[in-house]
Order: structure tokens, then C-alpha cells, then sequence
């Protein structure tokens, strides 16, 4: 299995319940593991029953696993102050209210959110020396994971970016007759410079997600989720990720054979109808159903995190490197 | 003042104005001509970055935004240039300074 695993589904499914107990099962079987939560609704601070922030802290009573739990709105805001610190720095408090608009129009955006996940988690794969494997437990709306898809788009798009710019530079040098000034010098020009550090950014990302990272889906025994899991891997696929496989969480389980009460006959016919659902996943989904989880009656943490793991069969072990 | 002296100094006054004539008819227009085409390549590029200014949503603006710092003289030139542009035509009839 690859360093990188990513776990997406619909909201509600169970992502980070899977995430977390694939997480422990990896920890277990001895690798360096950092598992990552964007969802703030239910995190890993509710699994782990220990509370989580942006720095990756060891979980307590699992050896080799360390969690952290990243909040898109702070993300956006540390992104916004940190421009905002570059621009009193850089413009005349005149042109600064005119620029802090568009600024802000950029973070009000319905894609900052998404972007600004996506940046924390290359920075996260970037600097993940220290661990084995990372797990990301995706936020549920969905968008994460499609933005994860999309570095190649956005790499071409600050390519074109990057060319209009030398385009207009190199037309002000053209201009500048004599011993006049040029408006704008190529040399040294502070947006190209940002530009190129983005592209190679993307480029990392791009480079990563495609040969570094395994994608799983998780997904709920019922009509809306199969076709919302069956459009997202046919996303993920088109921009050439692959997924791994596919988990089936919060399975009807069905009633010993001698019941026949009312409740026994509800829970058998839910069975059948699951089973029929799971039996198209089988057959028509070309992504493996790669594990099969019971619903269970209270929140999954300690003892019942383990048996959720035991339940996954998706394996732990790391890809042994390349050149061994 | 001798003749050669006169011819000399009408040949110096003919020189100054055909230059001026050269650089003012041929030379700046064509540079001038540069300048704009660059501007408008410059407007083509802060459009691109910054297409939520006109309700057209972008995957990048997020990261463009980061530019802004950088762009203070660019972006105020910009705003400039939007407010005094009237139409493409008149844009383009600016050299010929009728």
C-alpha cells in the first residue's frame, strides 16, 4: 500500500470512523502512522476521545499513531492574514483598501475552503518525513477530493497565467526608448517568482497524488450513496487517480435464523435489500469491494475502533521501495 | 555670414526638424503603439487572475490572490484604464491623436 491513503465518501458515511480505524490497524502492525481529519463535525477528537489540533500529537494508548485535526476555516483566515501582512508591507495605505476587497472576495469564494484544505494537505505530505504512512480523512463535501484530481488544471491555468505575464513585461521592455525606464523588468519580478513557486507546488502535488497515493471511498448500503460513490470514482478515474477499493459501512446485521419476530423480519428483509445493493457494487462497480462493516449500535471508539480495523482488508503493509 | 555658412546652418534647422518629424510621426507612435499592446496584454493577464471582480468564478483565485501584494501599481493602472476605456475602437484609434 502506498504512503498516502486517502478515505472519501458522502458526509455521514462513516469516513472518519474508517480512517481512523485503518489508521490503528497500520499503527498496530508497527508503522509510523499520522492519520489527518478536516471534518469538524465528527473528528478524531471524538474517536480518540482526546482532543486534536493542528499539530500532530501522539494518541494516547496507541503506540506509533499521532493525529491532527485541520480546520478549513482557520486555514482561510491564516492564508487571508498572511497576505494581508505582505500587502501593508508592500502597498501605500491608499491602494490597500481597494486591493483588500478583491482580497477578500478571493476568500469568500465557494472553492477557498476546498483550496485551502488541498494546500494542508501537500503541506502535510510534504513534510511527512517522519512517518510510515499519513492517513487523510477527507472533508464531506466532497470537493476536496475532485481538488485533488485538478492540479494538472490548475497547473496548466498558472502556466497561462505565468506566459501573459511575460507576454506584457516583455512588451514594456520593447517600449522603453532610450534611456527610459521600463515599467516592468523580467528580472527578478516578485509575481513570476510567486507564480513558479505555485507551478511547482501543483506540479509536487500532481506527482504525489498520482504515484504516491491510494484512494478509498466509503460508502453506505443504500440507493443515493451507490450512485454518489459510482460518479465519484468515475471523477477520481477520468483525472487519472486511481481508486483502491470500495467500503461498505453500516451493514444491517441480520437476526439468528430460529426469530421471527417483528423485528427479526425488518432486519431480514433489510439484509436482502443491502445484499441486493452490494451485489451490483460487486458486479457492476469495477472498483473491489474491499470490506464489509455491521452497523454498530453506539459511536465506535476504543475496543469496537479494533474490531472495525480487524473488519478492513486493506492491507497495512508499505510498497518496499523502487530501487529495492 | 558666408553662403556656406548659411547652407550649413539651414542643412543643422532641416536635420533638427526632420528628426523631430521622424520621431514624432514614425518613432513614438510605434513605440507608443508597444506600450498600449502592453498594457492590454497586462489587463489580459489581471482579468485572468482576478475574474471574480466581474462574477466569473475561478479555481485559482484563491491563489492568486497571493499576488496581490505585487500588484499595487498594476492593479491601480487596471482600475484606471477601465474607467477612462470607452470602446475598443477608440481604444485602438489613440495613436493616430486626432
Amino acid at each position: 500500500m502506498e504512503r498516502f491513503v486517502f478515505f472519501g465518501g458522502k458526509g455521514g458515511v462513516g469516513k472518519t470512523t474508517v480512517s481512523c480505524a485503518y489508521a490503528v490497524q497500520s499503527a498496530r502492525d508497527g508503522h509510523r502512522t499520522l492519520v489527518v481529519s478536516t471534518d469538524p463535525a465528527h473528528s478524531v477528537t471524538d474517536v480518540f476521545d482526546q482532543p486534536f489540533d493542528d499539530d500532530a500529537t501522539p494518541v494516547e494508548g496507541i503506540e506509533n499513531l499521532e493525529a491532527m485535526q485541520i480546520d478549513p476555516e482557520t486555514e482561510v483566515t491564516r492564508h487571508l492574514d498572511e497576505i494581508r501582512r505582505d500587502l501593508s508591507e508592500q502597498v501605500s495605505a491608499a491602494m490597500v483598501n481597494e486591493i483588500n476587497r478583491q482580497l477578500e472576495m478571493a476568500h469568500d469564494t465557494p472553492g477557498a475552503y476546498e483550496s485551502a484544505l488541498f494546500d494542508r494537505f501537500i503541506e502535510v505530505m510534504r513534510s511527512a518525513e517522519p512517518y510510515d504512512r499519513v492517513v487523510f480523512d477527507t472533508s464531506p463535501t466532497g470537493s476536496t477530493l475532485r481538488l485533488l484530481g485538478l492540479p494538472e488544471l490548475l497547473e496548466g491555468w498558472i502556466d497561462r497565467l505565468m506566459y501573459k505575464r511575460r507576454t506584457s513585461i516583455d512588451l514594456f521592455e520593447k517600449a522603453a526608448i532610450g534611456n527610459n525606464e521600463p515599467r516592468r523588468v523580467m528580472d527578478g519580478d516578485p509575481v513570476l517568482a510567486r507564480l513558479q513557486e505555485r507551478k511547482e507546488f501543483f506540479e509536487f502535488a500532481g506527482a504525489t497524488l498520482r504515484e504516491e497515493a491510494a484512494f478509498f471511498f466509503v460508502l453506505n448500503p443504500d440507493e443515493l450513496s451507490l450512485n454518489e460513490t459510482e460518479r465519484a470514482v468515475e471523477a477520481m478515474t477520468e483525472s487519472g487517480l486511481s481508486v483502491r477499493g470500495l467500503v461498505a459501512n453500516r451493514l444491517t446485521p441480520s437476526p439468528d435464523d430460529d426469530e421471527d419476530g417483528r423485528g427479526a423480519r425488518y432486519l431480514r428483509e433489510r439484509v436482502a435489500t443491502e445484499e441486493k445493493r452490494l451485489r451490483r457494487v460487486r458486479e457492476e462497480f469495477e472498483t473491489p469491494l474491499v470490506a464489509e462493516i455491521e452497523t454498530k449500535t453506539s459511536e465506535v471508539k476504543g475496543d469496537l475502533l479494533v474490531e472495525v480495523a480487524r473488519a478492513l482488508d486493506i492491507e497495512t503493509a508499505l510498497d518496499a521501495p523502487e530501487s529495492a | 555670414m558666408t553662403l556656406a555658412d548659411r547652407i550649413e546652418s539651414f542643412r543643422r534647422t532641416l536635420e533638427e526638424w526632420l528628426r523631430g518629424l521622424y520621431h514624432g510621426m514614425v518613432t513614438h507612435p510605434a513605440y507608443e503603439k508597444i506600450e498600449k499592446e502592453a498594457e492590454d496584454a497586462e489587463d489580459a493577464f489581471i482579468l485572468a487572475c482576478f475574474p471574480d471582480a466581474f462574477g466569473i468564478p475561478s479555481p485559482v483565485s484563491y491563489y492568486t490572490a497571493e499576488l496581490l501584494p505585487y500588484l499595487e501599481n498594476e492593479f491601480e493602472a487596471w482600475e484606471r484604464r477601465l474607467w477612462d476605456r470607452e470602446s475598443y475602437i477608440e481604444r485602438k484609434g489613440q495613436q493616430y491623436h486626432f
